[in-house]
């Protein structure tokens, strides 16, 4: 009989089904006794432990970007990812936050409410010109805290709209349409109020029109901006 | 011999236009379909008041109130590179927020392609966000704490809605009939209706549209309208009870209704038209504003 021909016997049976759990390191007796008496699962052994040796001195490779997608994207359709709540996670959900412009100009809004709603002290008018302690009074503090803080809101809006002209060619034509023509219309009451006021300073319904009409054309010009950035 | 060849030369000819017959017939119920588009329907099961957002691009989106706890969407799409996802939180219990947006497949797909009509019959106290940019929403009996509409240029309709209400459109007219609790509608150049109100807070705002107001208004109630240029059209009831407060820088002043005039605020830093009274007791507070429009106030 050729010696070297394999004779597979029982006990390389159990060598093999207790070789794993050994090289894991668990007490197996069984498997160093066998490999002194068996030469072929010697072999089957020393090239087992080749491997792990030299398996351990493989670089770590990072996997491309696109397998951590598939990963996520694979969780996201088995809907994995519960929704945490909290205030932020709520408040971070409004696409329209991340958009440094918007934000500016809604930033410049709320200062603009602070500054409308901040009391202040003014001085006591002659009785002959006294307001009624009404709607009256609220229009003229507006109006006058407006010519204080018209220049950032008008900046804003420029600003708004030197982005909606280098990016209103992307719009849909009758949307484009639309706002065009809101934006024609919002700027004729601008002029108008404007025209207005510089023959009657004091009128505060045409302060209050103006103040509306560029914080509303800072509305339009945003909510332009937002659709083609949704696009 | 010949009787035979003619009848297979017949047969012969019956046959491809018989066949011709039979595939118009089969292609036909595919061509309908075609033509119908593709339609897709679901129904989820929701708590009572579910929050429902809807972010389409165009296309008509229909939403109505039911009593059932469940959220119904029929969903109709043009073309097959544009698809309605659906989003329903928490995912495996009654949802609570129920979330259908449009995307395109292709972001090539432009013009009518992108259309998706949306019909959905939600519950009574849905919370509903809906924006649709070129397209038309219409909402109907809904009883919601917070509903909030946008489009660009499409019609807003509103009927038989109690809760809190807000709507803005660019260019899209406004409708609201019979709406109890807060409306707050806003347009810059559509036209704003309000029909059969019956609202305790409602402000209205419109740059070059004209407001169209006809009802009667609550005790209590708060009512401010405001409209640049365009025309203002009051028309209530001889009983409607109510203090008076309009003014208008350039426009007209027309008033129909018999009003007791309140000692007008000494302004003399304006100019404008104004017009400071009560009707009856003056139960409700009305302001009604215009840049150069006319503000006309009629018996009904």
């Amino acid at each position: 009989m050729d010696d070297t021909r394999r004779q597979r016997t029982a006990e390389c049976d159990c060598f093999e089904l207790e070789l794993a759990a050994y090289l894991e390191g668990e007490s197996r007796p069984f498997v160093p006794a066998h490999l002194r008496e068996c030469r072929f699962c010697k072999v089957v052994f020393e090239d087992l432990s080749r491997l792990r040796t030299l398996a351990r001195e493989l670089p770590l490779e990072e996997p491309s970007r696109a397998v951590w997608s598939n990963i996520r994207a694979q969780l996201a359709t088995q809907r994995a990812f519960a929704e945490t709540a909290g205030v932020w996670n709520w408040f971070w959900q409004w696409d329209f936050l991340r958009r440094p412009l918007p934000v500016a100009t809604f930033a410049c809004m709320l200062i603009l409410g602070c500054w409308f709603t901040a009391p202040r002290n003014y001085p006591q008018p002659e009785p002959a010109a006294s307001l009624a302690a009404s709607r009256g009074e609220t229009d003229l503090v507006r109006s006058m805290a407006f010519a204080g803080g018209a220049t950032g809101l008008e900046q804003a809006v420029r600003e708004l709209e030197a982005a909606f002209k280098a990016r209103e060619r992307s719009l849909a034509p009758d949307v484009k349409a639309t706002y065009e023509h809101s934006l024609s219309s919002l700027d004729a009451s601008i002029r108008e109020c404007n025209d207005s006021l510089q023959r009657e300073p004091g009128n505060s319904l045409a302060h209050e029109y103006l103040f509306a009409a560029y914080s509303q054309k800072a509305e339009v010009l945003s909510s332009a901006l937002e659709i083609d950035e949704g696009r | 011999m010949a009787d035979r060849h003619q009848q297979i030369t017949k047969k012969a000819t019956a046959m491809p236009f018989g066949l011709g017959i039979i595939l118009c017939s089969l292609a036909l119920p595919g061509i309908l379909v075609a033509a119908d588009g593709n339609r897709s329907e679901k129904t989820f099961e929701t708590t009572p008041s579910p929050r429902v957002t809807v972010s389409n691009m165009t296309g008509q989106i229909l939403v109505r109130g039911w009593d059932k706890p469940q959220v119904h969407i029929l969903c109709t799409v043009i073309s097959p590179r544009v698809e309605v996802d659906s989003e329903v939180l928490p995912p495996n219990e009654l949802a609570d927020k129920i979330h259908f947006s449009t995307h395109l497949l292709d972001p090539l797909t432009v013009g009518k392609d992108q259309t998706a009509d949306y019909s959905l019959d939600v519950p009574m106290g849905s919370s509903l966000e809906i924006r649709n940019p070129q397209g038309s929403v219409r909402i109907e009996k809904l009883q919601s704490d917070d509903t909030s509409v946008e489009t660009v240029g499409g019609a807003i309709l509103i009927s038989d809605f109690s809760g809190h209400l807000f709507v803005r459109s660019i260019g899209g007219n406004i409708d609201v009939t019979r709406a109890s609790g807060r409306v707050e509608a806003y347009s810059i150049t559509g036209d704003l209706h309000f029909v059969s109100p019956e609202t305790s807070k409602l402000r209205a705002t419109t740059t070059s549209g004209r407001i169209f107001f006809e009802g009667d208004f609550a005790d209590g109630g708060d009512y401010s309208l405001s409209a640049y240029s365009g025309d203002m059209d009051i028309v209530c009831p001889r009983s409607a009870s109510f203090e008076l407060s309009a003014k208008t820088v350039r426009g007209k002043l027309e008033n129909e209704m018999p009003m007791t005039i309140r000692h007008q605020p000494a302004t003399p830093l304006s100019s404008a038209n104004s017009l400071f009274g009560t009707h009856l007791t003056g139960k409700a507070t009305v302001s009604l504003k215009s840049f150069s429009g006319t503000i006309r106030i009629r018996q009904r």
